[in-house]
C-alpha cells in the first residue's frame, strides 16, 4: 500500500507557522542521553545529578533518558564535542553507557538519541529548526514511542518513517489517530512548546552504595568511599553547594550501624578534604563487623562562598590565618572527636564554674555569649579586687579537713580569705561558699572552698598556677 | 673596625650560632623585665621549643607565660593560642582579666599531646601552643622543635622536674621552683645565654 502522500489543500503537520510561545523557545538547544537499557529513577537521578555540571537545566525522561538544554552551555565548555564529552563522562561515573543526539527541541533530541547509528555518524546533531524535519524523517516511526495501536494502524497504511507521518494532512491525522499524536507530532518539530520540568537539586546528599564483597578494613572502606566523595563533590559543584556537616554509615550485615559524623569548621566541598578527614575518623573507629554497605548523608546545602586569595604569602604580616585555623580544627576534630577540642567564653556569672562555658572552636565571641543553654543572669563584671586562679578544677575536689584548714598533700597554710560567694538561688543550684587562698606544703597556691551550709565541707576548687 | 661584608652577612643568618653571642632571635617580650635580661634575644623566642620543667603542675609556670599571651593574642591579625591536655580547665574569668583575648584560645582534651602539639605547630594557624606531655622522649621534641620552625610557632612543653637530667634538643630549657614567695628560674639551657638563676616575684592574683 502506497503511502499517503499529500498533493494540495490541507496543510501538512511540518509546515505550519510557529506561535509565539515555541518561538520564544526556539533558541533552545537539547541533548539527550539514551541509556541502553531502562534504569531505575534513582539512577537517572544520579545521571541527572551528575549532568548538573553542565547545565542547570536537566529533566528527567524515565525510563531511559536524560535530556539536558544546553545552548548556553556550548560557549562555555567550548563547543558541542566537549559538552558531550562531559556528559558521557559523567554517564561513566554514574556507571551506565549514554547515547546522545542533539536537537532543537526535546522529542527530537530524544528521538535522534534512540534511532540506531546512521553509518559514518556517531550523533544525531541538528543545530537549527530549518534543519530539524529533513533529518527526522529517515529516523523509524518506533523512536517517538507514540501507542502500539497508533504505530500499529500507521504501518497499516504503510508509514513506518517519521518524514512519512509527517507530510499526513493533520485535519485527517487528528481525526484518525487522535489529538494527542498531532500534539506530539507539533512538539516534534517544535511547532508547539514542550515545556520541561527541570530536576529541582535535592537540598541534602544521600547515596548508599553496595560493595560486591564486604569490606573488613579501614583502608578497603576508604577506597571503596573515594569514588562516592567524588560523587558528592560532582554533586556539590552542581548546585554550587557546600555542606557543614556529613555522616557515613557504615552498615553490618547485622547489629547496630557504625556511624561516623564529620563537622567541617567551614563550608567544604572538595572531595580530597573530606576523604582526608573520614579516613583520619575511620582511623579511630573501632569496628564491630565487616561493611556490607557504606551510606553518605550531607547536611543541608549550602550556598559556595568562593574564597579569594591572600594578598600575602603565608610567611608575612600572618597572612596565612583564615585558612590554617579551620584546617587545624578540623584536623584535631576527626582525630580526636569533637568535644575534645574547643574555645573558651565568658558568661557573667558569679559561680566560677559557670563563669565561663566552652564553645565550638571558630564560633565568634558574640554567638557564644547568646548560645542558648542557662542564660545569665546576674550581670556586672567580676569583682577587680578578687584572685582568681588560671586553673579551674571541672569538678571540685572534695579535701580532708584538718585542725583549722583543710589538707591537701599535707597541711595548708591559708594566705587570703574569706571571700563569699552566695549566688544561684534562682535556678536552684544555689552557692553559699567562703574562698580562700591557701598554699600547701609543695609551695603551690590552691583556691579552696568551704560549704557554709554543715557539714561545712572543703573543696579545692582552683590552682593559681 | 670593619667587617667584611660578606661575613657580616654570613653572621645575619638566623641559622647560624654563635656561641654567647647576641644571636638575634625575634622574640616576644615575657612582661617580667628579670626574666627577659636572662634570656637570649630578651624574651621568648618568637619560633622555637620551649620547655618549662616543674616540680609540680600550678608552681607558678603559667603565670610566667600570661603576659606574652596576652601579647600575643591582643595582635591584629592574631593567631591562636593552643592549649593541649591541660592539667586542669583554663580558667577563662581569670585569663580575661590579664588581657588574654579569650576567641583565640583553642583547648584540646586528648591522650595523643605530642601528635596534636606537632598539628598545631606546624600549621602555620597558632602563634604559641602549650602542651603538657610527660612522656616525651627526646625524640619527640626534635619533631615538635622541627614544627615549631615550620609553623614559625612558639611552642611550650611543660615536663616534671625529673626530666631535667635526659638531653632535650630544645631551644630553651628552664625550671621552675618556688621559693619563699616567689620563684626560682633556672636557665638550664639556652642558646647564646648563660647557666644561671634568676628570682622573681610573679603572678599576685
Amino acid at each position: 500500500m502506497a503511502p499517503v502522500v499529500p498533493t494540495s489543500g490541507p496543510q501538512p503537520v511540518a509546515r505550519r507557522p510557529l506561535p509565539a510561545a515555541a518561538a520564544a523557545a526556539a533558541g533552545d538547544l537539547w541533548l539527550a542521553a539514551h541509556l541502553s537499557a531502562p534504569a531505575p529513577e534513582s539512577l537517572l537521578e544520579r545521571l541527572a545529578a551528575a549532568a548538573g555540571e553542565i547545565t542547570p537545566r536537566v529533566s528527567l525522561e524515565p525510563p531511559d533518558g536524560v535530556l539536558l538544554e544546553v545552548r548556553g552551555s556550548l560557549a562555555l565548555f567550548g563547543g558541542v564535542e566537549a559538552v558531550c564529552k562531559k556528559l558521557r563522562t559523567a554517564g561513566r561515573r554514574v556507571g551506565v553507557q549514554v547515547r546522545l543526539a542533539l536537537a532543537p527541541t526535546p522529542l527530537a533530541a530524544l528521538a535522534g538519541a534512540r534511532a540506531p547509528y546512521r553509518r559514518g555518524r556517531s550523533v544525531f546533531r541538528v543545530m537549527h529548526r530549518a534543519e530539524l524535519v529533513g533529518a527526522l524523517a529517515p529516523l523509524p516511526l518506533a523512536v517517538l514511542r507514540l501507542p502500539e495501536d497508533v504505530i500499529g494502524r500507521l504501518a497499516k497504511t504503510g508509514v513506518t518513517e517519521i518524514g512519512q507521518v509527517l507530510r499526513l494532512p493533520r485535519a485527517g491525522l487528528a481525526r484518525r489517530f487522535g489529538p494527542e499524536t498531532l500534539a506530539a507530532l507539533d512538539r516534534l518539530v517544535g511547532a508547539k512548546a514542550d515545556p520541561r520540568r527541570h530536576v529541582t537539586p535535592r537540598e541534602r546528599y544521600r547515596a548508599r552504595r553496595e560493595p560486591s564483597y564486604e569490606l573488613t578494613n579501614q583502608q578497603a572502606i576508604t577506597g571503596f568511599l573515594t569514588p562516592m566523595l567524588a560523587e558528592l563533590e560532582v554533586f556539590l559543584r552542581g548546585r554550587q553547594g557546600s555542606i557543614m556537616a556529613l555522616e557515613c554509615r557504615l552498615h553490618h550485615r547485622e547489629g547496630a550501624v557504625t556511624r561516623c559524623r564529620l563537622r567541617f569548621a567551614q563550608p567544604t566541598f572538595a572531595a580530597a578534604a573530606i576523604g582526608f578527614l573520614l579516613g583520619e575518623r575511620l582511623a579511630t573507629t573501632m569496628l564491630a563487623a565487616p561493611v556490607a554497605a557504606c551510606e553518605l548523608v550531607s547536611s543541608r546545602l549550602v550556598s559556595r562562598q568562593s574564597a579569594s586569595a591572600a594578598l600575602w604569602q603565608p610567611d608575612e604580616h600572618g597572612g596565612n590565618l583564615a585558612h590554617e585555623a579551620p584546617a587545624l580544627i578540623e584536623r584535631l576534630r576527626a582525630r580526636l572527636g569533637e568535644e575534645n577540642v574547643y574555645g573558651l567564653c565568658l558568661v557573667p556569672e558569679h559561680r566560677p564554674e559557670k563563669a565561663w562555658q566552652r564553645v565550638a572552636a571558630l564560633r565568634g565571641l558574640a554567638t557564644a555569649a547568646n548560645a542558648s543553654g542557662p542564660q545569665p543572669v546576674a550581670r556586672g563584671p567580676l569583682p577587680v579586687t578578687a584572685r582568681r586562679p588560671l586553673w579551674l578544677l571541672s569538678t571540685p575536689l572534695s579535701l580532708p579537713a584538718g585542725d583549722i584548714w583543710p589538707h591537701y598533700e599535707g597541711p595548708l597554710e591559708k594566705l587570703a580569705g574569706p571571700e563569699r560567694i552566695e549566688t544561684g538561688w534562682w535556678d536552684g543550684r544555689d552557692v553559699e561558699r567562703d574562698y580562700y587562698v591557701m598554699r600547701s606544703r609543695a609551695a603551690v597556691q590552691l583556691w579552696v572552698y568551704r560549704e557554709r551550709h554543715p557539714p561545712h565541707a572543703w573543696f579545692l576548687h582552683g590552682v593559681f598556677g | 673596625m670593619s667587617v667584611n661584608p660578606r661575613l657580616a652577612r654570613l653572621l645575619e643568618h638566623p641559622a647560624l650560632w654563635r656561641g654567647r653571642s647576641a644571636a638575634r632571635v625575634p622574640t616576644w617580650s615575657t612582661g617580667y623585665p628579670m626574666l627577659d635580661a636572662g634570656l637570649p634575644g630578651g624574651g621568648w623566642p618568637r619560633a622555637g621549643l620551649v620547655e618549662i620543667l616543674t616540680p609540680q603542675p600550678g608552681v607558678g609556670e603559667l603565670h610566667l607565660l600570661v603576659p606574652a599571651l596576652a601579647r600575643l593574642t591582643g595582635l591584629t591579625p592574631a593567631r591562636w593560642v593552643a592549649w593541649i591536655a591541660p592539667p586542669f580547665e583554663p580558667f577563662a574569668p581569670a585569663l580575661a582579666a590579664r588581657g588574654v583575648v579569650l576567641d583565640r584560645q583553642l583547648v584540646v582534651r586528648t591522650h595523643l599531646p605530642l601528635w596534636a602539639m606537632e598539628q598545631a605547630l606546624g600549621s602555620g594557624a597558632c602563634e604559641a601552643a602549650l602542651a603538657w606531655a610527660q612522656e616525651a622522649r627526646p625524640r619527640d621534641l626534635r619533631r615538635l622543635q622541627l614544627a615549631t620552625e615550620r609553623g614559625r610557632t612558639l611552642g611550650f612543653v611543660f615536663r616534671n622536674l625529673a626530666a631535667a637530667r635526659e638531653a632535650s634538643p630544645a631551644e630553651l630549657r628552664l625550671s621552675i621552683v618556688p621559693q619563699g614567695e616567689g620563684v626560682e628560674v633556672e636557665l638550664i639551657k639556652s642558646r647564646g645565654g648563660s647557666r644561671e638563676r634568676i628570682r622573681m616575684e610573679i603572678g599576685g592574683g
